[in-house]
């Protein structure tokens, strides 16, 4: 690395990477649980896995978003961390407050609201935090005085984050309104400003990595995350078909989401593209493989997936069943997983100055997790069908219903037990690299 | 062929043009969900009531207007499948209802509180949802039994058909969890009816059919009905 505070990414990964041990936890929990083993009700119901699996994910998202920023911006800006002191205080407070909220959730404290479950007394908590982060980022990037496209965006994805969460902060006695405003949170954000963080990490990664010029890069890390606004802030409308808002949603949702998914093919195209043009030269492979993974699992589960029940009379029928989980999991897999596992990647052996990407245990983490997830998709994809046929469109009882799919709760558990091991070697793969060394700071590398 | 600087106007236009036609069309929805939900029947117990289910997290198993979990039922027009009475017996004891099933959440609610919770699913079923959920549209056309195969001369009463019908058939039609109650007449006598229903597990300990706590004249209007049932 360039610059010896790029370090402080270290914590933030190292925190990505126990959150995310932990999720696949509950994720257990909760599968046996539909399994018919719900041992655990008592202690930890399926409400309490649930929202703790969604907020891990949230987390050690967020987390890995802003290790890649500490160790990308400095790089980018050309000059250290404005505070590194700040930025470690930032991260501990950042798992301050996550511990307080998991902890929290196991004894009901909670707003039953998916997604956004996190009370309202910690929500101001992470609203500081994260201004706390937006500041040190954005003072890197002015006093350094080089203003790249990839940091600008994802400067911008990062701060309208944090703006975007505050219409989840409102209390409101109708649950029309409540669910209009949690989706300005969560479908912005994953449809949205988050694709702005996704382009900039896979545009800097592919800059690096493939050595294809930056200008042209650029260029297109614009037009895409242009087609993303074009199409997916009218595209959230596909949340409002069927929860008492008015009609014409139903068409202009179904047309703009519908062309979301162009936005995320353009991503794979790209990714793909610039890893040819440069003829994949670079010696860590691996990364490269989480980049150009990223850009094509995204197309897979949002733009593809997406597609599959974006438009009103298909989601008439699946909306509200196992459809959804199918198309969630890819989604967020190949594009918010995959992207901070590929900046992590190229990280690690850059910070500690261990080269450890040509092995067998990243390589087989790539495509053993992967395959997993796949399985996974696989498993969901069929119980929701089978679901919404017996369920919605032949009206069978629920739980009558629920125990015809069980045995594709069965499916899912092996391939989650595939992701699992992926996921393990992934994180043999990071423990083995160590901590960041000092001698891996040389002001001339890249 | 396309500059950087065109296609740095075309995220910034496309993203100011789009985000204001979505306010433009949020401020309109806005003044047009009032009617669609029926704001003038949104009562202090429906406001309530979303509060508790927001507390208790009920998202975290069920789906409301298709959002939420999918652990459990939709619950958009419980009201209509279930009735009123019924979901408020259920919310009382969970379990009692569905008995060796997948397991709710046993709740310590007041009787008040589950009035608040009744009124806000109430509210939500009249919610105007474009037709979520649909009615199921490859349903066999599910033979009905006629409700006078049994021979039955007292009249069927309108509580056997909100709470028990969930649990017991009669000639072909309801539930499951209890045996079908054709020709229990022949079974059991009016006395041992009417001891039963007072309290099943005193009855038989361990029996999965539970208290419901029947008021003196339902019981009685109850058990001469089952005693014709022959
Ligand atoms: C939660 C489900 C449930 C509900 C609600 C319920 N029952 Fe039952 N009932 C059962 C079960 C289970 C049995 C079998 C009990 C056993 O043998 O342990 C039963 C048994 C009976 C029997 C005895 C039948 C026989 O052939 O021995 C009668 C009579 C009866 N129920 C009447 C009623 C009436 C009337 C109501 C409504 C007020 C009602 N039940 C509500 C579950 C239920
Ligand atoms: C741990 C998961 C869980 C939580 C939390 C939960 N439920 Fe349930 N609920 C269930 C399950 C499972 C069923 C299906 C019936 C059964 O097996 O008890 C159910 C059934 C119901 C039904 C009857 C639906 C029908 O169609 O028969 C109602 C009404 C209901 N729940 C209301 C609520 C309310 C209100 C809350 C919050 C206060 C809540 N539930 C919280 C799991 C849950
Ligand atoms: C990386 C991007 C994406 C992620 C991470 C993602 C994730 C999710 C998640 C988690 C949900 C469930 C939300 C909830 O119920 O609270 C959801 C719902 C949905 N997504 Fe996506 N999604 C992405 C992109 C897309 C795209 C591009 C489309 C359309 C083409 C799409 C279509 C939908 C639809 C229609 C629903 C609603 C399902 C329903 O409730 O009926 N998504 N998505
Ligand atoms: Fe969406």
């Amino acid at each position: 690395m360039k610059f010896r505070s790029q370090r402080v990414a270290y914590l933030f990964f190292a925190t990505s990477m126990l959150l995310f041990t932990l999720q696949i936890l509950f994720g257990f929990i909760m599968a046996f649980a539909h399994l018919g083993f719900d041992g655990l009700h008592d202690i930890i119901p399926f409400n309490a896995a649930r929202s703790t699996h969604l907020n891990l994910l949230v987390v050690w998202l967020l987390s890995g978003f802003m290790g890649a920023a500490y160790y990308m911006i400095p790089d980018e800006a050309n000059r250290e961390i404005y505070s590194e002191k700040l930025a470690i205080v930032q991260w501990a407070a950042l798992n301050i407050v996550g511990v307080i909220a998991i902890i929290g959730f196991q004894f009901g404290w909670w707003e039953g609201r998916k997604f956004l479950e996190i009370p309202r007394e910690l929500d101001y908590l992470v609203v500081i935090d994260v201004l706390l982060f937006i500041f040190n980022i954005g003072m890197t990037i002015w006093n350094g005085k080089r203003f790249t496209t990839t940091s600008i965006v994802l400067f911008v994805g990062l701060t309208a984050a944090a703006l975007l969460y505050l219409p989840g902060m409102i209390t409101f006695d109708s649950q029309v309104l409540d669910s209009y405003f949690r989706w300005w949170v969560v479908h912005l954000w994953v449809e949205g400003v988050w694709e702005l963080i996704m382009g900039g990490i896979m545009s800097y990664l592919l800059i690096k990595l493939t050595g294809v010029d930056r200008e042209v890069i650029e260029k297109w890390l614009y037009v895409i995350v242009g087609f993303t606004f074009l199409s997916g802030i009218l595209g959230t409308g596909h949340h409002y078909y069927y929860i008492g808002t008015p009609d014409y949603w139903l068409w202009i949702g179904g047309i703009f989401s519908a062309m979301e998914p162009l936005a995320f093919l353009g991503m794979a195209l790209y990714a793909v593209g610039m890893a040819r043009a440069g003829g994949m030269k670079h010696p860590n492979r691996i990364a490269l493989f989480w980049t150009v993974g990223c850009g094509v699992m995204s197309f897979v589960g949002a733009g593809f997936l997406g597609f599959a029940h974006t438009l009103p009379q298909v989601n008439l029928w699946t909306h509200g069943t196992l459809v959804t989980a199918m198309h969630g999991h890819m989604a967020f897999w190949g594009a918010y997983a995959m992207v901070v596992m590929a900046m992590i990647a190229y990280a690690m052996p850059r910070m500690t100055g261990r080269k450890l990407y040509d092995h067998w245990i990243p390589e087989w983490a790539f495509w053993v997790s992967n395959v997993g997830m796949m399985g996974m998709t696989g498993a969901f994809a069929v119980a929701g069908v089978a679901q919404v046929y017996l369920e919605r469109k032949s009206g069978m009882d629920f739980l009558e219903a629920q125990k015809a799919i069980e045995i594709h709760f069965f499916g899912l558990i092996l391939a989650a037990c595939l992701l699992s091991v992926g996921i393990g070697l992934y994180i043999l793969n990071f423990i083995q690299y160590g901590l960041p060394s000092e001698e891996a700071v040389s002001p001339g590398a890249a | 062929m396309l500059s950087k600087s065109q296609a740095r106007w075309f995220f910034v236009g496309g993203t100011a043009f789009f985000g204001a036609i979505f306010i433009f069309l949020t401020v309109d929805s806005l003044r047009e969900i009032p009617a669609r939900q029926n704001q003038d029947q949104m009562t202090a117990a429906v406001v309530r009531g979303k509060h508790i289910w927001d507390r208790n997290n009920c998202m975290g198993c069920h789906t409301i207007l298709g959002e939420g979990a999918y652990y459990a039922p939709e619950l958009t027009r419980v009201v209509e499948r279930r009735g009123k009475e019924w979901i408020a017996v259920f919310l009382r004891d969970p379990a009692a209802m569905f008995p060796g099933q997948r397991r709710m959440v046993q709740y310590d609610f007041s009787p008040e509180e589950i009035q608040d919770l009744v009124a806000f699913l109430e509210w939500i079923g009249r919610i105007d949802t474009n037709g979520f959920p649909p009615q199921p549209d490859l349903a066999p056309a599910t033979v009905v039994a006629s409700r006078s195969t049994s021979a039955s001369t007292a009249a069927r009463p309108a509580y056997f058909d909100t709470i028990c019908v969930a649990c017991h058939s009669v000639g072909g039609a309801g539930g499951s969890v209890g045996p079908a109650l054709d020709g229990v007449g022949n079974r059991l006598t009016a006395a041992e009816l009417d001891r039963w229903l007072e309290d099943p597990p005193a009855v038989k300990p361990g029996t999965a059919m539970p208290n419901l706590h029947l008021p003196d004249a339902t019981r009685s209007e109850l058990v001469s009905w089952l005693a014709s049932l022959k």
